[in-house]
């Protein structure tokens, strides 16, 4: 599975670049030209993307063009609202190393932390 | 009828008094993997109790004077026709109040593993295109400033990391929260979550429900933390802690109760040791007779 991972990725990239709708053939074409792959596996990566709701598409002519539903920085927003926000629900879906704090709580560690190394250091 | 009302007012005890003594207990931040499991226990016993507890009221105490072997009839766990005559107590009706005290929670934690699941499938699509998976770091790398590290435990396990963490935190350190990350997808942590969860979705507002999901999520970063402690100094995991947290904007102070992460950074830095062999096994024989308590009420002759 992970060349497919791989393969949504280099897609979704070219497709945040050009900024514009495009065909998977348009892909294919790119692609191309580092790489020999075949034009059926840039359609089924496309469609898994659309099914994820990451691509939305539109039929022209006899192509379908694809286009990111959102840019790649609202994306990268969601993702850490997930892992930033205050309420990960359901618990244990996604295990923080700290959670967030309040500006008086991280106060307080500096001053453990810089408690503790004058204390290691005399 | 009165061993229905010992065990209601031992389901009392063990829900609503234990928690406080044991959530205020200090051995337990010095010994978190035994703490955690005695929390389960806990849990465990009070399921139990009242299901014991509803099965008696059920049964009006009918088949009480012929101790388990009445009991295990009654359940049909006992051939009936080793039993006295006059126990059908085949009757669906009294077992089932019992039977869903004990099938809610695994209702429950069954769908919490289910969202679970869900909740990460969504984040993982998004990673898929979004993060770098890095062989240096056995880790997912994502494209941002604030410093974050996490991971999606279960099936599909990922430890992620954000540039800002990569920028904020020394070699050293960030080697110290990824073996922390990594202890908690070994040990399951998601799991335990779910438990602690399903519990409170069938007891709501029951005090050890509460305390037990707050108090085992607090244990299962202890013991992370510990993993981590096996290769990295406990200065170098401190440090990271507070320079990750550090790099967040705060969240608006709201509550009495302070953050887990001030907790543990004081238990990092002022270690203690963990508490004798004797008094670990004290304990949990102890967790042990708290949990078998209820079969001898409800088994044992002497309180028919």
């Amino acid at each position: 599975m992970r060349p497919l991972g791989e393969l949504e990725a280099e897609i979704m990239n070219r497709l945040w670049t050009w900024g514009r709708p495009a065909t998977a053939r348009d892909v294919l074409v790119d692609l191309g030209r580092t790489r020999s792959i075949a034009y059926s596996t840039v359609k089924t990566v496309a469609e898994i993307l659309h099914r994820k709701g990451l691509l939305r598409r539109e039929k022209q002519g006899r192509a379908w063009l694809y286009e990111p539903t959102c840019t790649r920085q609202q994306y990268t927003a969601s993702l850490m609202q997930d892992a930033l926000g205050d309420n990960p629900d359901p618990a244990g879906a996604l295990l923080s190393f700290v959670e967030r704090m309040s500006a008086d709580e991280v106060e307080a560690l500096r001053s453990a932390l810089r408690a503790a190394k004058r204390r290691s250091g005399t | 009828m009165t061993a229905a009302l010992a065990l209601a007012g031992y389901a009392l005890l063990v829900g609503a008094v234990a928690p406080y003594a044991l959530a205020r207990a200090r051995w337990a931040h010095r010994a978190p993997r035994l703490a955690v499991l005695v929390w389960y226990g806990l849990m465990a016993t009070f399921t139990v109790t009242v299901a014991l507890a509803l099965y008696h009221v059920a049964l009006r105490e009918e088949h009480v004077h012929d101790g388990l072997v009445g009991l295990l009839t009654a359940c049909g766990l006992f051939p009936v026709a080793f039993g006295p005559a006059s126990h059908t107590a085949a009757d669906p009706a009294a077992l089932l109040p019992p039977a869903l005290v004990v099938l809610l929670p695994a209702g429950w934690f069954l769908r919490t593993v289910w969202r679970t699941r869900r909740a990460q499938r969504r984040h993982l699509d998004l990673l898929a295109v979004l993060g770098r998976p890095s062989s240096e770091y056995d880790a997912v790398i994502v494209d941002h400033d604030t410093p974050a590290v996490y991971c999606l435990p279960g099936r599909s396990r990922r430890v992620v990391v954000t540039r800002g963490a990569i920028r904020a935190l020394s070699r050293e350190q960030l080697q110290a929260v990824l073996a922390h990350e990594r202890a908690h997808i070994a040990g399951r942590h998601h799991l335990c979550h779910a438990v602690a969860e399903a519990f409170e979705r069938t007891f709501p507002r029951l005090p050890l429900a509460r305390h037990a999901r707050e108090q085992t999520a607090l244990l299962l970063e202890m013991t992370a933390d510990d993993r981590a402690l096996r290769h990295h100094s406990r200065e170098t995991l401190a440090a990271a802690m507070y320079e990750v947290a550090a790099g967040q904007t705060p969240r608006a102070a709201f509550g009495a109760g302070g953050s887990s992460a001030a907790v543990r950074l004081c238990r990092l830095l002022t270690p203690e040791a963990e508490p004798h062999r004797a008094t670990r096994l004290g304990i949990a024989a102890g967790s042990l007779g708290v949990m078998l308590l209820p079969l001898l009420i409800a088994c044992g002759p002497v309180m028919g």
